[in-house]
């Protein structure tokens, strides 16, 4: 239905968020987006409904080149539909008209016909209420119903979804995902481009996972999700992102490392208080024992979460005079020691490529409440 | 509080009565402020006597009474024959005995075609005049003895056969210049009309200020400027005729007010003087008409215009939008009245535009150069995602502006639009330079003519507020019709059967 080939598209500032790209849609395929932010994810799909002029390749809608000038781009865009992270409603019109008024105008519908297709999707988004509603009354997740049926009231061929659910609250995300899932039951031709790995399990027969402008690796969701073949694929399933500090002085700022640990848990979904336990445990040992004790420090931390494992870890190497964890004189820190979800790993190492000649390794566990 | 204020008044009125009666010599007003009109140069006469003074630059003649009453000047410089129109209005006027100089009157003649022939046709005419005394007989008839209310000139009897020409006069100006029962009156205007019925002319005049006379002239747009006072630069730049009036300049200080009218009586005058007399509400009448029909038209050219070149602009065309920002920078940058002056007497110098239509013109393109920041503004203000959004829909460029995002963008614009009319509406009131009679130089020629300052401001103030208030209104009815918030429910779903 859709052939992608060689697309490349080259920014202004000449950043190259697509290098090369290939892909073929056929209908009915369910195909999810997914990698790291800045891999080109949204700009390939603003480039198959041309919103993003791609700089070269071409994309064949049904036989035609619409890259190609002279191509009527408008009655490609009515076969495809597009929704977007930030909906873009018309602020203007009321919801009925916000569905209404693009199929009077663009495909010549009566007002009738037009009112009963919008009012038959508004019952099948669960907002038939909101008939006389306008775009900023509503709730985000609300306008992202809207703008879905707004898309299905054109009838098209494909739908793109542009992260659908980012600029939602975590609280509306489902009720705009079950309105999409149940649209890939229907056997819709749909791409969309998300970061909930879940959702795209889920819906998906097709999943693409790009990275740095090429389409990095391809699969069923069972092949990318449980059996990555490729190391960077690999990676980003897991998450195994990681934090790393290196204090060399005794000016180290704890407060923005604080900060930054805080986002990073946000962002993963860390218990507050896990990260408070690792950042205990890291003022103990690292500012107020290895730090005070050396002229000159020279400690490497690196924090890792493993969402699979559910496990917070955090590595501290350094140099000079070995410190025995036990040895502090903290109340707090040996209660935190004692937890049964804390675990506690210490050891010298020789020819590490940097020199360090301690390890101290502490893992983090969350108990469920019993 | 009322006997301190009693007594405060009584000692400001003393003080001022001191003041009022120390100067005897020109010498006594050695470092004082001292009026005198623009472009008159009268100044150079007494310069030597007083170097300490600070001389202040009044438009109109008029203006010098209320700055010498209000006691922003000491004395003021004038002709001996405005000093004596002066003097019938305001009894607390006195002069010096010895008179500051003497002047030369002569006319400017325009620099075109035709200015050989004008010259020596005037010069003449006026050594003419001198010979048979038809200029001593004028001087008598119009400065010696005049008669503001019963005194007339004689405006018609014109052939024409040798064409029109264009007269620059003051108008505000007595007994040389002034507007009577709506017709141009005065010496200087009964001069012309005589040369130009002597030698087969129709005059057609203008008033103008003074200070725009001679650069009005010289760039060709008028053939005559009347009463110029010679002096050693005019010379250099200007063609000038032989003289044809010689009078004393006075120093006018403030005297005895030895009228004994009450305040009632005295308001009563001056709405009579003001409004009745001569029909002058007639002329108020169609000066606030001018400032309505400028102000209209200006808004209506120049919201059409202003949303042409945005139109042009709006796909980022570079040549568009360089050209579109140089204008921009050009008009926005000029003060309003420099820009109607270019546009009259450079642009539109050697057409026969009349000053109201290139005011039309100026105005029409200030209002432009808004519209389009404003438009630019507005639209800016809605954001890309609308515009992707309707595309993405299949909404086709133009379909995507006018329906998605102008109708938005007003939104934003139209109160600001709105505030650009008020501000349209006021910054008409510099026309009079470009010799149109709009509202404000209707109440100058009768506050010239009447010595009153009260009413005639007053009432100007008075009615631009009410074509403020009256255009507002209008601005925001349009706002409310075109605001789609305020539409009613039946009326969104018009001819749609609800299914139950």
């Amino acid at each position: 239905m859709i052939e992608i080939k060689h697309l490349r598209k080259v920014f202004d500032d000449d950043t190259i968020p697509l290098k090369d790209i290939d892909i073929t849609i056929n209908d009915g395929d369910v195909i999810s987006i997914i990698g790291p932010s800045g891999t080109g994810k949204s700009t390939l799909l603003r480039c198959i409904n041309m919103l993003t002029e791609p700089t070269s390749g071409s994309i064949i809608v049904d036989g035609q080149d619409i890259t190609e000038r002279g191509c009527n781009l408008n009655e490609i865009r009515k076969k495809m539909g597009m929704v977007f992270q930030s909906f873009n409603l018309f602020g203007h019109l009321t919801i009925i008209e916000n569905i209404m008024n693009p199929q009077i105008t663009l495909l010549g519908r009566s007002r009738q016909e037009a009112y009963d297709k919008a009012m038959y999707l508004l019952q099948q988004v669960g907002l038939a209420s909101k008939v006389f509603a306008y775009p900023d009354e509503l709730s985000g997740g609300q306008q992202q119903r809207i703008a879905i049926a707004r898309t299905l009231a054109m009838d098209p061929d494909i739908i793109l979804f542009d992260e659908p659910t980012s600029a939602l609250d975590p609280s509306m995300i489902g009720e705009v995902q079950s309105v999409i899932k149940m649209l890939a039951k229907s056997g819709r031709t749909m791409m969309i481009v998300t970061h909930e790995m879940d959702f795209a399990r889920k819906i998906s027969n097709r999943i693409i996972f790009m990275y740095d402008g090429y389409i990095y690796e391809e699969g069923t969701p069972k092949q990318i999700f449980e059996h990555p073949q490729k190391e960077i694929t690999k990676r980003f399933i897991q998450r195994l992102s990681s934090l790393t500090y290196r204090i060399d002085s005794m000016d180290f700022d704890v407060e923005a490392m604080n900060d930054e640990l805080n986002a990073y848990g946000e962002k993963l979904l860390i218990e507050a208080e896990r990260l408070s336990k690792l950042m205990l445990a890291f003022e103990e040992i690292c500012i107020n024992n290895i730090a005070a004790d050396a002229d000159t420090p020279d400690i490497l931390v690196k924090v890792e979460y493993s969402e699979k494992l559910d496990i917070l870890t955090m590595l501290i190497c350094y140099k000079g005079e070995r410190f025995d964890v036990h040895s502090s004189g903290s109340k707090l820190f040996q209660d935190l020691l004692a937890e049964h979800t804390t675990e506690v790993k210490q050891e010298d190492i020789s020819d590490d490529p940097l020199g360090y000649e301690h390890i101290i390794s502490m893992r983090f566990r969350w108990a469920e409440e019993e | 509080m009322m006997r301190r204020l009693s007594i405060l008044l009584a000692l400001l009125l003393a003080a001022a009565a001191l003041c009022a009666a120390e100067f005897t010599t020109i010498e006594d007003l050695n470092g004082r402020d001292i009026g005198v009109q623009t472009a008159v140069l009268y100044e150079e006469l007494i310069m030597d006597r007083v170097p300490d003074s600070t001389f202040q630059y009044y438009t109109m003649p008029n203006d010098m009474i209320l700055a010498l009453q209000s006691g922003k000047v000491d004395a003021y410089l004038i002709e001996e024959v405005s000093y004596g129109v002066q003097k019938k209005n305001h009894p607390d006027l006195a002069v010096l005995e010895e008179p500051a100089g003497y002047i030369n009157a002569t006319c400017i003649i325009g620099n075109n075609e035709r200015q050989d022939r004008l010259l020596s046709e005037l010069n003449q005419f006026i050594a003419d005049s001198w010979e048979n005394g038809l200029l001593d007989e004028l001087y008598d008839y119009w400065i010696a003895d005049f008669d503001p209310i019963n005194d007339t000139c004689d405006v018609t009897g014109f052939t024409g056969e040798n064409g029109v020409i264009s007269v620059a006069v003051e108008g505000g100006y007595e007994p040389f210049s002034f507007i009577s029962n709506g017709h141009i009156s005065g010496f200087d205007a009964d001069f012309i009309c005589r040369f130009a019925r002597a030698y087969g002319y129709t005059p057609e005049f203008y008033e103008v200020p003074f200070e725009a006379i001679a650069p009005g002239v010289e760039t060709g747009k008028y053939d005559i400027g009347m009463n110029i006072v010679v002096s050693a630069e005019r010379n250099e730049t200007g063609t000038l005729s032989d003289v044809y009036y010689t009078t004393p300049i006075r120093l006018v200080i403030l005297g005895e007010d030895e009228s004994q009218a009450g305040f009632f009586d005295k308001l009563a005058d001056s709405f009579y003087k003001t409004f009745i007399r001569e029909s002058r509400w007639e002329l108020f009448v169609q000066g606030a008409g001018l400032t309505v029909l400028i102000t209209i038209s200006s808004i209506v050219a120049g919201t059409l215009l202003g949303f042409l070149v945005y139109m042009l602009c709006r796909k980022g065309s570079r040549v568009a939008n360089g050209a579109t920002n140089f204008f921009l920078w050009l008009i926005h940058g000029m003060p309003t009245v420099l820009l109607l002056m270019i546009l009259y007497y450079i642009v539109f110098g050697s057409s026969r535009l009349s000053g109201t239509w290139v005011s039309v013109v100026g105005f029409s393109l200030m209002f432009a150069c808004s519209m389009i920041d404003m438009l630019r503004v507005g639209c800016h203000a809605i954001g890309r995602g609308q515009t992707e959004a309707s595309r993405a829909l299949g909404y086709s460029d133009s379909q995507s502006f006018f329906r998605i995002i102008l109708p938005q963008a007003a939104q934003h614009f139209l109160p600001i639009y709105r505030n650009e009319v008020v501000t349209l509406i006021k910054e008409t009131s510099v026309v009079g330079y470009i010799a149109v009679l709009d509202l404000t130089k209707i109440s100058d020629l009768v506050r010239s003519r009447t010595y009153e300052a009260f009413f005639p401001l007053i009432v100007t103030a008075i009615m631009y507020f009410v074509i403020s208030a009256l255009l507002t209104k209008l601005v925001t009815l349009v706002e409310h019709a075109i605001d789609p918030r305020r539409r009613k429910k039946d009326k969104i779903l018009k001819g749609i059967k609800e299914i139950e």
